[in-house]
């Protein structure tokens, strides 16, 4: 292994080290986020479990009296009913149902399998793919009793209008995304600043290890920790908040990646700008907070008056909470979102220019 | 060992460095002396490839400083003044991350032992005194076993009996055969430890000598002390009353 790449290794395995001994640190990093999680989350938590099933029968008759009754003995599902088709697919919409089944009027066996509409909540896809699933099941058994092996029915799923989303579901990406800035920013403007302040980079500078080297193995932890706290933050969401994640979770945490390299990159902007400790905490924070409102991580940016949400499309941070928000909400995968990495990529390049023009090791 | 020609560094206006040369043989120790703002730090750290100078050449073994910067770290070694070292990591594993740096593997405690250290090894760097902060960036200072080592105000801020135990270290490394530039504001500490001394003022050597030789040279110009010194001094009477033992605190 050459001398340059060994450095490298040793450095990074001591700057690894060292961040993960600073567990108070670590432990606030997590705490935070989790803390607007816990809070968010208390709001909206009774909605993770069961299946709710609405069904609008308008048939009324011993066969689909049979269909309900069947649906009625599944433990897995919370069945209600709705008088007609109309009110069904509201009750979708609004959120107070997953999936709605509506029995078309005359309905029975007869020669050609009988279609059945099943309305459906896009944003709830693992409560309503549960609710297809047992219905298949409910429906063929109902089929081979009736014919012995004909299927009679068919399902036509239905997407119920606009949808419905947990504001938790919402939340969560915005806070994640959020935490990454954070950690990125503040951990590397202020921990920067202090080895400037110390001395510790000028002792560094006297050995044959190239800055190279040690930026290197600081960027590396910075994005090992984005990564780690993207995966614990969005576990914590789905595990205890039931957040579903449409996407595919890698996909958030390469994202995570990414927007930990544009935050890491301005952190170092910042710590070659500020003085001390104590200029670097205001600058960052000048940074971030705004960003914090503006850039939709509590609350969608449709609310804000249409300048300012042309302003917003822009901010760093609005790139990552949109894409991990794609990913997470809408199941987008990641080639979809290449507007948001393009100018995850532009803010990358201009945040690490300004951070090679404005560093100084000492 | 050591080269200088003609060395030049500005700061702005400042001319910090204004045409320094000197050289330092093999096994010597050399010492530059001045006070606060001669320049000695800055041509200090011209040699240790910290910085690049305006002009002149400096060379060390043989090593142009100014076109090959890496060479010379890897054959130095440098204490710094009011070095600070990561704090995070316990003393071992900070001479083993700064051996790997020269890509040598260091026995830590065989370190630690040169500079006293030894039953330190697991403490961090934030809990030690003054004093063994000091002797353990000497020791940092020997990861590579470098041929030169540099020691900037080793003593600055020290005790008398810790700056008498620094004084014991230099005098090991030169009895080792290291060549030794160090700068000091002391005056009891060059005469003590070495065997020529350049005076900086203003950016440039006033005089070279041998101690002993620029005392002479004084005194022949006629130079009297009003008071005649004694036997002893107040420094001896306080190590005298506190022992000459390293307190640790």
């Amino acid at each position: 292994m050459s001398l340059i790449a060994s450095q490298t290794l040793t450095m990074t395995v001591a700057s690894l080290k060292m961040y993960f001994r600073d567990r108070q640190a670590l432990f606030w990093s997590l705490l935070l986020p989790m803390l607007f999680m816990v809070i968010f989350g208390l709001m909206d938590f009774g909605a993770f479990g069961r299946v709710d099933m609405g069904i609008a029968d308008l048939a009324d008759n011993a066969e689909s009296r049979g269909v309900v009754a069947a649906l009625e003995g599944i433990d897995a599902l919370n069945v209600s009913y709705d008088p007609d088709r109309e009110s069904a697919r509201s009750a979708v919409e609004d959120g107070d149902i997953d999936v709605a089944l509506v029995i078309p009027a005359g309905f029975g066996p007869s020669d050609d399998p009988v279609a059945l509409e099943v309305l459906f909540n896009e944003a709830r896809p693992r409560e309503s793919g549960v609710g297809f699933s047992v219905l298949r099941q409910v429906l063929d058994e109902l089929s081979f009793s009736m014919t012995g092996a004909r299927r009679l029915f068919v399902i036509e799923p239905t997407p119920a209008g606009d949808r419905d989303l947990r504001y938790i579901d919402f939340l969560m990406p915005g806070i994640v995304a959020m935490s990454i800035m954070q950690m990125g920013l503040f951990s590397v403007a202020f921990a920067f600043v202090q080895l400037k302040r110390q001395g510790v980079l000028r002792r560094l500078l006297a050995t044959p290890m190239r800055p190279a080297s040690f930026i290197f193995a600081y960027v590396v932890t910075r994005l090992t920790v984005s990564v780690l706290q993207t995966g614990v933050l969005v576990g914590v969401a789905v595990l205890f908040f039931g957040v579903q994640i449409a996407g595919n979770p890698l996909t958030l945490l390469l994202l995570a990646l990414v927007g930990g390299a544009v935050f890491v990159s301005l952190g170092f902007a910042v710590s070659g700008w500020a003085k001390n400790e104590q200029v670097a905490a205001p600058i960052a924070n000048v940074i971030a907070l705004p960003m914090i409102f503006l850039s939709g991580v509590f609350f969608p940016r449709d609310a804000m008056p249409d300048v300012l949400g042309v302003v917003t499309d822009y901010l760093p941070l609005s790139y990552l909470a949109d894409s991990m928000r794609s990913v997470s909400v809408d199941g987008a995968a990641l080639t979809s979102q290449w507007a948001g990495l393009l100018g995850l990529a532009a803010w990358l390049v201009v945040s690490y220019a300004v951070a090679i023009k404005l560093f100084r090791w000492e | 060992m050591i080269e200088v020609r003609d060395l030049r560094k500005s700061y702005g206006d400042l001319q910090a460095v204004a045409g320094v040369s000197f050289s330092v043989a093999p096994g010597e120790v050399f010492g530059i002396l001045g006070p606060n703002g001669a320049g000695k730090t800055t041509t200090v750290e011209i040699l240790e490839g910290m910085r690049p100078p305006d002009g002149g050449s400096a060379f060390v073994n043989g090593v142009d400083v100014h076109s090959d910067p890496h060479r010379v770290k890897s054959i130095i070694g440098v204490q710094l003044q009011s070095s600070v070292f990561f704090e995070r990591l316990n003393l071992s594993e900070i001479l083993k991350l700064f051996g790997s740096f020269y890509g040598r593997r260091v026995d830590a405690l065989e370190l630690l032992e040169q500079v006293g250290l030894e039953d330190k090894i697991g403490s961090v760097y934030v809990d030690l005194s003054g004093g063994q902060k000091q002797r353990f960036s000497i020791a940092v200072a020997l990861v590579n076993d470098p041929l030169v080592l540099f020691l900037d105000e080793p003593t600055t801020g020290l005790d008398p009996q810790a700056r008498r135990h620094a004084w014991d270290l230099v005098k090991g490394f030169k009895s080792e055969g290291r060549t030794i530039l160090l700068t000091t504001h002391y005056m009891e500490e060059a005469e003590e430890l070495c065997d020529r001394i350049a005076i900086m003022d203003g950016g440039r050597i006033i005089a070279l000598d041998e101690p002993d030789a620029l005392i002479d040279s004084l005194l022949e110009r006629g130079f009297s002390k009003e008071h005649v010194e004694r036997q002893a001094n107040l420094e001896d009477v306080f190590l005298d009353l506190t022992g000459r033992a390293l307190r640790e605190g």
